[in-house]
């Protein structure tokens, strides 16, 4: 139950921001030339803030120069939050988002904070502050995301990590 | 019915309360016996100490995630959870709070947790269970007992829909006698699993000042230091 609240939590604020208006992007900082291996297994640990409350969680990417990439977000105790795969064109692929996730959500927001991150383009809709290599803040009006980067293990990472069909659970 | 999140199910698990079994080894009949035993056991322990690795099982990754950490447990309803690796983390609780830390480059942050009150009723939970009260448990998973020369093995299977579609059964594999844990198994209906192996375990140790405090704890250098000249 405590996991289904918290959650419920989290999902009421993003329905807040999905009804939001557009958020200002000035003041914003791009992303600097790639921060990470072109090919690699990045391990991020996040604290969300939302209306002045803390949630932490993981995010693992697999990042492929040619095959694109995919973020498996956690709780802190390994539950799947999200499962989202970006193809290299940036074409979103919401895998997993379980309840009360909804898939919409995890493209509008939690895609596009990644693309921010770890795509390849800048995106003039990027509020993201990299405060030192391994220190990311995105900042967008109904949340705040702290990203740290714990670990990044270089090399290329299995096909079936960028395969449309494979590993998404309903 | 009340259930059981996922989330308290695994703290159950460390707990040392929910257990497994191994498909190798035979199934007691009436496993009454020997969660009297386990729980006359558990009944004994004042504090626990525990060191860990956590492996996460993902399909997809060819290899598993891997954390470490440390599980510390004290009556009458003390616990904290600590992350060491690959990032660092403390989750503390009582019978009336909790509180949970983030190091950011070595500082240390207190978080302002939301729903900090059901973190609290979880911690509560696993207090009792530490303390043997296993009654709780039956309403909400079919356990069973499965015994070997070198292993003792329960299996906690969700009676709740809901439950098992979150997680399939949830296995804790002990010494013969009770008194330790090995690791701790959740396996998940896609086929994921999360394997929890103790790597040092200390029953009965007296803590340092500070090991719970919400406000500044004591890191956990000091808290290992501590153990190594523990009795």
């Amino acid at each position: 139950m405590l996991r289904d609240c918290s959650l419920m939590f989290l999902v009421s604020v993003l329905l807040a921001g999905c009804s939001a208006a557009k958020q200002s992007l000035q003041g914003t900082v791009p992303v600097p030339a790639q921060p990470f291996p072109p090919d690699a297994l990045v391990t991020q640990r996040g604290v969300l803030t939302v209306r002045g409350r803390q949630f932490s969680v993981n995010g693992y990417i697999a990042k492929s120069q040619s095959r694109g990439l995919r973020l498996i977000m956690t709780e802190n105790f390994g539950a799947v939050l999200a499962d989202v795969l970006v193809n290299p064109e940036g074409k979103v692929f919401v895998m997993r988002a379980k309840p009360p996730f909804r898939r919409a959500w995890v493209e509008r927001y939690i895609a596009a904070d990644l693309k921010c991150i770890f795509g390849e383009a800048t995106d003039s809709n990027c509020p993201v502050r990299v405060v030192s290599p391994t220190h990311f803040i995105l900042e967008r009006r109904w949340y705040k995301v702290d990203l740290w980067t714990v670990e990044t293990k270089p090399g290329t990472q299995p096909a079936e990590m960028f395969d449309v069909t494979r590993g998404g659970n309903p | 019915m009340k259930r059981v999140p996922a989330m308290t199910a695994a703290w159950i698990a460390l707990g040392l309360v929910a257990m497994g079994q191994d498909a190798a080894l035979p199934t007691l009949t009436d496993s009454r016996p020997a969660l009297h035993e386990l729980q006359r056991k558990m009944s004994e322990v004042r504090s626990l100490y525990l060191e860990f690795t956590q492996e996460r099982h993902l399909k997809l990754f060819n290899e598993p995630l891997k954390s470490e950490g440390a599980m510390l447990l004290d009556r009458p309803a003390l616990i904290r959870w600590e992350t060491t690796s690959p990032y660092q983390s403390i989750m503390l609780g009582n019978h009336k709070s909790v509180a949970q830390f983030e190091s950011n480059n070595g500082e240390w942050k207190k978080l302002k947790l939301g729903f900090p009150q059901l973190l609290r009723r979880v911690m509560e939970q696993i207090a009792l269970i530490h303390q043997g009260k296993l009654d709780s448990l039956t309403n909400d998973f079919a356990i069973s007992v499965a015994t070997g020369t070198d292993v003792a093995v329960l299996t906690l299977a969700p009676k709740d829909e809901t439950m098992r579609s979150m997680m399939s059964s949830l296995v804790v594999k002990l010494l013969p006698d009770f008194s330790g844990t090995r690791e701790v198994l959740t396996y998940e209906p896609g086929g994921d699993f999360t394997r929890i192996i103790f790597t040092r375990e200390r029953h009965n140790v007296t803590f340092p000042a500070g090991t719970f405090d919400q406000t500044n704890p004591l890191g956990i250098a000091a808290l290992r230091a501590a153990m190594d000249h523990a009795p």
